[in-house]
């Protein structure tokens, strides 16, 4: 164990290489071109893109001010910019996957609203072509309610 | 007075038009509507037949959203009564029809059908409770009666009666997971008479009940979150009158 921290602390400054910086900026690119085409081809809505360009600009800012991951795991009060990174990036996702549920359940809920109130009409309907059919007032499922529709 | 009475079917061609038969018989001044939650059988075929007018759900979406569409319907269409029951042949509509009397009476907003309740258990010989059932029961018993500080002997029966204050409400807020027992803790919350009417209920005449053991085990953990959650719903003003 004891000879797990000194590693532990030389690893605590982790310097990107331009290379990965490169290549990391290059993804943020690919990535926000490709939500913006998704909007485009209107396979994605914007107010749903937002979010996603937001992570594509906090990509682009960390390749290119590594310094800005330092700052930030110095606030966490994490050594290790690694860890810091890790925990920045799974706690969006997890925020994210949270934000999508919240989503799917009003999604269910509107779906269900849409249902029965299709539900509502069409019975509706089939009960004033029944009332049309029997000679319009005294329709099986009518409307007077003294009226006793039940023969026995 | 007009009343309605509607039946949730989900796969239910066998029993729902003897339901809806006996229904006629015991309610003769109601309207009946079956909601048909998306079967993929002959369900609303058998109900038309029957009489009965049919709301079908487009694809299946749980007992909750039926039965709130019954409560819509009734609602929308001004119905001062409502009651429902379930179309597979356990529930006697004339125990439906005393249920539907201690509402137009004016002596409770909602009246559920009690097959625990003290006063069920001499006429209750033609109803047997699985093992996974009672425990279930048991359990949601002792935490409704917690939650409302009401006693609630049979908190999963779906078998109602109900006036328009309840329709406007459940119109609107009706679970679609856990219907019956966060109905009942929501009617208490906004401040609704609710009762228990001890009834008869009968053995299945079809079909085969849902639970199985691990499916229990997992209902009575959502019913516990359902119940815990509705604790913090915030109460409503009066719903429309």
């Amino acid at each position: 164990m004891r000879a797990l921290v000194p590693t532990a602390a030389d690893g605590a400054q982790v310097h990107l290489t331009s290379q990965t910086r490169i290549v990391a900026a290059v993804i943020a690119l690919f990535f926000m071109l490709l939500i913006l085409d998704l909007i485009r081809r209107d396979k994605l809505q914007e107010r749903y893109s937002v979010i996603w360009l937001v992570a594509g600009l906090g990509m682009l800012a960390g390749a290119a001010f590594p310094g800005l991951l330092e700052v930030v795991a110095n606030l966490m009060g994490v050594r290790n910019t690694n860890v810091a990174l890790f925990s920045i990036v799974l706690l969006l996702l997890l925020g994210l996957a949270l934000n999508f549920s919240v989503i799917m359940s009003r999604q269910a809920a509107q779906i269900t609203r849409l249902a029965q109130e299709r539900a509502i009409e069409k019975a509706l309907a089939d009960k004033q072509a029944a009332e049309a059919r029997n000679g319009g007032s005294a329709g099986e499922q009518g409307l007077q309610p003294e009226e006793q529709r039940f023969e026995g | 007075m007009r009343t309605l009475v509607f039946i949730p079917a989900w796969n239910e061609e066998a029993s729902v038009a003897s339901v809806i038969a006996d229904v006629r018989e015991a309610i003769p001044g109601a309207d009946i509507l079956v909601v048909d939650d998306g079967s993929g059988d002959a369900t609303a075929e058998r109900a038309r037949e029957a009489g009965a007018l049919v709301a079908s759900l487009p694809f299946n979406q749980g007992l909750g959203a039926a039965l709130q569409t019954g409560y819509l319907y009734g609602l929308r269409n001004g119905y001062d009564a409502c009651a429902h029951l379930d179309a597979d042949g356990q529930h006697p509509a004339e125990e439906v029809a005393r249920l539907l009397a201690e509402v137009t009476a004016g002596r409770a907003d909602l009246v559920i059908g009690s097959r625990y309740h003290a006063g069920a258990v001499s006429e209750s010989g033609d109803y047997r409770p699985t093992f996974s059932r009672r425990i279930g029961t048991s359990v949601f018993r002792f935490f409704l009666t917690l939650a409302t500080r009401q006693r609630f002997t049979d908190t999963t029966s779906g078998m109602r009666a109900a006036n328009r204050r309840v329709m406007a409400l459940f119109s609107q807020h009706y679970s679609p997971d856990f219907a019956e027992i966060e109905s009942l803790q929501l009617a208490v919350r906004q401040g609704l008479r609710v009762e228990e009417l001890p009834v008869r209920m009968l053995e299945r005449a079809g079909g085969s009940s849902f639970l199985t053991p691990v499916r229990s085990a997992f209902f009575i953990f959502k019913g516990l979150v359902v119940l815990l959650v509705g604790q913090f719903r915030p109460r409503q003003a009066e719903a429309e009158q």
